[in-house]
């Protein structure tokens, strides 16, 4: 306790009993000192949370995000023909790790208790998987061919056995053994699907016909209200289309201009990264947006839901090329549903059961004569492509440019909210 | 083993007594604190001197450790990113105090102790949800096509913003956006220290100096703030050391003008697989937290101090 008893005449004094000056004195310390531990308490608590805090937040929030479940009291109103696999008891219930909005929920009901959860990325799913070595909880995957050999050298994916699969031979011969995984090893088709782009054309005013008309938008009419797929090799797909570079391309000359390009002239236009620009367009966030065709396709069916024009906005394919990707189902090493998982798998590759999907997710499941099945189902002209327009389509590739691929996409995003 | 008054005297009992020696009872926090604290962000920081193993989702090469890392955070763009956040982190703790002040002032002298509990209640309430919906709901409300961004434009009240009649408001996926939602955000937290800071000044005090001749503004200056002081800096920190490392709202909010560097940490992580990178940025953002806390630190310590030598009071026995 400092008691400062200085006699200048310039400082205040008051003149009290001595028992009162020291008990006021004693008052004055004593609340300082509560009020300073708990100051520095609190901040040494912070300090401390502060910065893990942090890490555990990133690593929980955003995959429970959109987490929706299945209830758990859904009956089993399973309307599977073919015999369902072998083995009797096993309770129908999945812990899925899959993309957003990408299974109709009354199906997963009908089948069983499935709870979702979601990544924007196969650069995230792989690394949330890798990282939890095993042990993320998850029974099912829904990774993108080319990612499926990282998943399967690191020991996390289960070889299928095809035998409780039946309905395995449903599927088209042309979606089987592809080259990422010969012979279904590993996986089986869930659908494939394309990237094109969706803008409201009362801002955007000139046609967008190609990549590069794309880009010119991003740079003009929807400047700064522009977004982009959430992954690494769409952000710079997008540049080697337009330039009519082949998008897997390993060339440095070709990735140093591509990230020239982006970084520089690109990135400032960017509002948002976004996966899944379909889904909410309804909220009117952006101008343009680089899309997958079935979430386009769910977007204008929200459009119209919401008692909204459709045709205020228009749906391109991405020209002169753009991707073909297949995104399959993979059953985990750990898994602790493997029978229910099996069961699902058979359960969904029945066409009925498909086509009810399909009219959910708005994406090609491969089934043989998928298309037929279909029937009117809205929008079909953005599931089902000509064979010219297939002819343009190209399957991406995991090699040697994919980490220069992600440097070059965490630049851009560095960049674009600087 | 001194005897005490009143109890009887003489050799203790022959009971073996398990005597745990008095640093027991932290030991949990001590384990809490050395697994949840000191080796994690121990391993963030070793990482952080290492590089991507090329080809590998999230491996760190430690065999060549170097500062590269951290170089590339000061040199190349995830320092905007870093400024950024300082300044979101700073004018948000800023207005979270100003927005505070009053209520809390209002909290601690205005209102009756039953009507406290009431006003308490509310504030409390929000906590009861969930911080991500929480969150969320503000996209519902700043969404182009929402019910604020149509009301604005049916309503002709502004009619000084023509732009604003006829377009709907941009705010989400802008630095707006995480701005507004984080004062929202992490306003409690300012508002609980600095009404216990303030219910604590006493009402005599507070007396004594109006029958001294303070008028109300001298005695909330004079007063009330510097007898309140610690609880503002409790408050200033507990808000201002959370939300610099605020990663939900940015990601939900922010789009990409909007970033803040605890969703680049977690970009680099998750999405760019690259966890010594997203390393060397979480140990910035720690040492910019660090210095930031410093540099306020000390200029508050100057500004008590020159303060204090016109505030002296001393106290005379007789």
């Amino acid at each position: 306790m400092k008691r400062r008893s200085r006699s200048s005449s310039d400082v205040p004094r008051i003149l009290i009993s001595q028992q009162a000056a020291q008990r006021l004195a004693e008052s004055i310390s004593r609340r300082r000192f509560l009020a300073m531990s708990g100051g520095v308490a609190a901040t040494a608590a912070l300090a401390a949370c502060g910065s893990d805090e942090k890490k555990s937040s990133a690593t929980t929030s955003a995959d429970t995000t959109a987490a929706t479940s299945g209830s758990s009291t859904a009956e089993s109103t399973a309307a599977t023909t073919a015999s369902t696999a072998a083995s009797g008891n096993f309770d129908k219930k999945i812990n899925m790790f899959t993309w957003a909005e990408y299974d109709d929920p009354d199906l997963l009901k009908s089948w069983g208790d499935i709870s979702l959860t979601i990544f924007n990325s196969n650069e995230e799913a792989v690394q949330k998987l890798v990282q939890g070595g095993g042990s993320s909880g998850f029974d099912m995957v829904v990774p993108t061919g080319p990612y499926i050999p990282q998943l399967a050298s690191a020991d996390l994916l289960l070889e299928l056995d095809k035998t409780k699969i039946p309905n395995f031979a449903n599927l088209d011969a042309a979606y089987a053994n592809q080259t990422w995984d010969p012979n279904n090893k590993y996986s089986v088709c869930k659908n494939w699907g394309t990237t094109g782009w969706i803008y409201d054309t009362t801002i955007v005013k000139t046609e967008i016909k190609t990549w590069s008309d794309f880009i010119a938008a991003a740079q003009g009419d929807a400047s700064g209200q522009t977004s982009v797929l959430d992954t690494a090799p769409n952000l710079c797909g997008m540049y080697f289309w337009a330039n009519g570079i082949d998008w897997t391309t390993e060339k440095k000359e070709d990735l140093d201009a591509c990230e020239e390009f982006l970084v520089n002239e690109f990135a400032q236009h960017l509002s948002a990264f976004d996966s899944y620009p379909g889904i909410n367009l309804t909220q009117g966030n952006y101008a343009l947006s680089m899309v997958w065709n079935g979430d386009a396709r769910q977007g204008l069916l929200g459009v119209e839901a919401a008692g909204d024009d459709p045709d205020q906005y228009k749906w391109g394919l991405g020209a002169p090329q753009t991707e073909l990707w297949m995104d399959n189902w993979c059953i985990l090493k750990e898994a602790k549903n493997v029978d229910a998982s099996y069961d699902f798998i058979n359960f969904i590759l029945d066409p009925k059961n498909s086509i009810t999907d399909l009219n959910f997710h708005g994406y090609n499941t491969g089934i043989k004569g998928v298309e037929e099945l279909a029937g009117d189902v809205e929008f079909k002209d953005m599931i089902f492509f000509t064979e010219a327009q297939v002819a343009t389509f190209k399957p991406g590739a995991v090699n040697s440019a994919q980490d220069r691929l992600v440097d070059i996409y965490s630049k851009v995003k560095a960049k674009a909210g600087g | 083993m001194t005897a005490a008054i009143g109890l009887p005297t003489g050799p203790p009992p022959k009971k073996f007594k398990l005597r745990a020696p008095k640093f027991a009872l932290a030991v949990p926090a001590i384990v809490w604190y050395i697994f949840l604290f000191v080796i994690p962000v121990g391993l963030v920081i070793v990482n952080s001197f290492g590089s991507k193993l090329q080809g590998t989702p999230g491996k760190v090469d430690l065999s060549a450790p170097s500062l590269d890392r951290y170089r590339e955070v000061v040199d190349g763009d995830f320092s905007d990113v870093l400024v950024q956040t300082m300044k979101t982190s700073l004018l948000g703790t800023l207005l979270c105090l100003l927005i505070s002040l009053p209520i809390a002032y209002y909290l601690a002298f205005k209102t009756s102790s039953r009507a406290k509990v009431v006003v308490l209640a509310l504030l409390m309430v929000p906590f009861f949800t969930n911080y991500l919906l929480r969150t969320l709901s503000w996209q519902i409300v700043l969404q182009p096509k929402g019910f604020v961004s149509n009301f604005l434009q049916d309503t002709h009240w502004f009619t000084f913003g023509q732009a604003l009649r006829d377009t709907p408001i941009k705010i989400l996926k802008t630095r707006t956006a995480v701005q507004i939602a984080i004062v929202y955000n992490y306003l409690p937290l300012m508002i609980f220290p600095l009404w216990v800071a303030l219910d604590r000044v006493e009402l005599h005090l507070r007396e004594a100096s109006k029958d001294l001749g303070a008028g109300r503004v001298a005695t909330f200056v004079r007063v009330t703030l510097p007898l309140a002081m610690p609880g503002i800096v409790a408050g200033l920190v507990l808000v201002f050391v959370p939300l610099s490392g605020d990663y939900v709202t940015a990601e939900l909010l922010g789009g990409v003008k909007g970033n803040m560097v605890g969703r680049a940490v977690a970009d680099q992580y998750f999405r760019s697989q690259d966890a010594a990178s997203g390393s060397a940025i979480a140990v910035s953002l720690i040492i910019s937290i660090l210095v930031i806390l410093g540099v306020l630190a000390a200029v508050f310590w100057c500004v008590r101090r020159i303060l204090a030598v016109n505030r002296r009071v001393t106290v005379v026995s007789i």
